[in-house]
């Protein structure tokens, strides 16, 4: 891989990671004294002078932001106020359960997603089309926790087969997983459908017909993979929005993740796990970009290719 | 189905499915204004078509089930845990929640196609700042933005109002600054300043017209997307505070009461998927009428 592109995703990305401290920089000082915010209003007056005095809040600005990002990259994000522990400690222990939650959604968008957009291109203007099409602007338009709800309803409430809330089992796992997962899946199809149709109009596939290729190893060589670059953007740009779903998904299904304890947190005003869980989610969408990227360079050499010529001119 | 069309020996072969969905999108456009009209009607005259006040409270009469289920006639969609009238809230909700769409809509679009302008005309670092500002943006999931504001500053509906205007703004930056950028390669916009004539002036009067279209297609797609920030937000119980009425608040309160009363939150979510749902395919429809290269490809 192209060391250069490599560093130029780095730097991007870390100077969003440095943006986003910086935004919640400002807002902890715009929104009054951090002294107060981030200790509970019962701290010793010793205590919040011992805060000032290692966070430098009578220092200038500039020195005081050297100070927090110099915290915040040693993994201190100050204590929460609820239970006196380091806020990354009471973060780190909700992210398990999120992520057991993120990728069984993610697994069922693409499960549900790429198999059906493909089905619609192939069979284009055809039921299998107008019923995947159909799904997708429902899918697009029903707010995620109402969804959850109306699930709650039926299967909890009424048929009384799946517990409504909590964890512990898979059935805990399914209603929440599903409903996080369906509406990104259907975002997934949608451009995994417009992205085949694409590329099944290119003329390298008339010349495969030409040259007298099986249809299914048209499709499965040729197609594809060259459709397959708009799909890896839009799965990675759903994972930004499978997080911000969870949010509110996690709530619905009491399920005890970074979403609610984020919730939960932001309704206490416990602000040190506020700014923690916020950029935790900073970096991990970073990371998630960058993964991105770097598949590009993978799956289409000619995307490397060009970056390298861009780099050199 | 008319019979008009049985002399049409291509068309009746086709089968039923398929020409209910050859007829489908002017009927579903239709039924779409149709509903977005209801909605502005209910926001517009709430105090006169809503039965009840939103905060009106009968406590004999609580928990009632919606007047066609069983319950008293005069509460057509039932009563909340405090004998408020379910019907009266969800139109109220309505209007605060369009309001708050609306003027976070007009703030987006504002702030975003006059960054992109600016970005535009004066390129260099400029640009590179509110590119990059639009990046991180893009980069962040705005709900957790929002939370975290919301944290910091306390809750209060004009903040609310601002951060949601906020959401959404680098979509409109982008376009404009794409489309000021290949209008100044074009003729007509360099000989208006070859008259010299200042250029606030020609971004004003020639080439923000020139916009409107695909900025409304913008806010088409965009909105939906405003309605379920906020609704997020209510349903957390984060966005509009209580006495106030949101859609996505009434869903909130309604979810504790899904075992016993589900009429509570239920017509408020399905009044937020309407909306979006007819949002979302007019905006789909409009996009294909400004832009018939794009026609069929969903994307």
């Amino acid at each position: 891989m192209n060391p250069q592109f490599v560093i130029t995703k780095l730097v991007r990305g870390t100077l969003t990671l440095l943006l986003t401290v910086t935004f919640v920089f400002i807002v902890l000082r715009a929104s009054g004294d951090p002294a107060q915010i981030m200790l509970s209003d019962e701290a010793s007056p010793a205590a919040v002078a011992a805060f000032r005095e290692r966070w430098g809040l009578d220092r200038s600005y500039i020195e005081q932001y050297l100070a927090y990002l110099t915290a915040i990259i040693q993994g201190d994000f100050g204590t929460s106020f609820r239970d006196g522990r380091p806020a990354l400690e009471v973060v780190m222990e909700r992210v398990p359960v999120t992520l057991l939650l993120g990728f069984t959604a993610l697994l069922i968008t693409l499960a549900l997603g790429i198999p059906s957009g493909i089905m619609a291109a192939l069979f284009r203007g055809r039921w299998v089309d107008h019923a995947t099409m159909s799904f997708t602007i429902l899918g697009h338009s029903i707010p995620n926790f109402f969804l959850g709800i109306i699930l709650i309803l039926v299967f909890s409430m009424t048929l009384r087969w799946l517990p409504s809330s909590g964890t512990g089992s898979i059935w805990h796992l399914l209603m929440p997983a599903v409903t996080l997962g369906t509406a990104a899946a259907a975002t997934v199809a949608r451009f995994t459908r417009s992205s085949v149709l694409d590329v099944l109009h290119q003329p390298f596939m008339r010349t495969a017909k030409a040259k007298g290729i099986p249809y299914d190893r048209r499709i499965l060589r040729h197609a594809l993979p060259n459709a397959a670059i708009p799909v890896v953007t839009v799965v990675g740009m759903r994972i930004g929005g499978l997080i911000g779903g969870a949010v509110t998904i996690e709530t619905v299904f009491a399920w005890p993740g970074v979403g609610m304890l984020l919730v939960n947190s932001v309704n206490q005003r416990d602000l040190a796990v506020v700014q923690a869980v916020v950029l935790l989610i900073a970096l991990t969408m970073v990371l998630v970009n960058l993964i991105v990227d770097l598949t590009y360079g993978w799956l289409d050499p000619r995307i490397e290719l060009h970056n390298r010529r861009a780099a050199k001119t | 189905m008319t019979t008009t069309d049985l002399s049409s020996a291509p068309l009746r072969r086709r089968g039923w499915l398929t020409r209910i969905w050859k007829s489908r999108p002017p009927l579903v456009i239709g039924l779409s204004l149709f509903w977005l009209a209801v909605v502005v009607l209910m926001a517009l005259f709430a105090e006169f078509l809503a039965p009840y006040g939103y905060a009106e409270q009968s406590l004999l009469k609580r928990l009632q089930p919606p007047g066609f289920l069983g319950g008293l006639p005069e509460y057509l969609l039932g009563t909340d845990n405090l004998g408020r009238d379910v019907l009266s809230r969800v139109i109220y909700a309505m209007r605060t929640s369009i309001l708050i769409a609306l003027m976070g809509t007009v703030i987006g679009a504002s702030v975003g196609t006059v960054l992109g302008i600016v970005a535009a005309h004066f390129r260099g670092w400029v640009d590179d700042v509110i590119m990059m500002l639009v990046d991180f943006q893009a980069a962040i999931p705005f709900l957790i933005v929002a939370l975290a504001v919301l944290a910091f500053f306390g809750n209060n509906f004009v903040l609310l109002v601002v951060l949601i205007g906020l959401f959404g703004w680098d979509g409109y930056a982008r376009i404009a600054r794409g489309l000021v950028l290949s209008t100044n390669g074009q003729g007509y916009a360099f000989a208006i300043r070859t008259l010299g004539v200042h250029p606030a002036k020609v971004y004003i009067r020639h080439v923000l017209p020139n916009m409107m279209g695909v900025i409304m297609v913008q806010i088409t797609l965009n909105f939906p997307e405003i309605i379920l920030l906020e609704t997020s937000l209510s349903f957390l119980g984060l966005g509009v505070q209580p006495p106030g009425t949101s859609l996505g608040l009434l869903l909130g309160e309604g979810r504790n009461y899904l075992a016993t009363a589900w009429w509570i939150g239920i017509p408020a979510g399905v009044v937020i998927f309407l909306t979006t749902l007819a949002i979302s395919l007019l905006g789909d429809w409009l996009r294909d009428m400004l832009d018939p290269n794009l026609k069929g490809k969903d994307a």
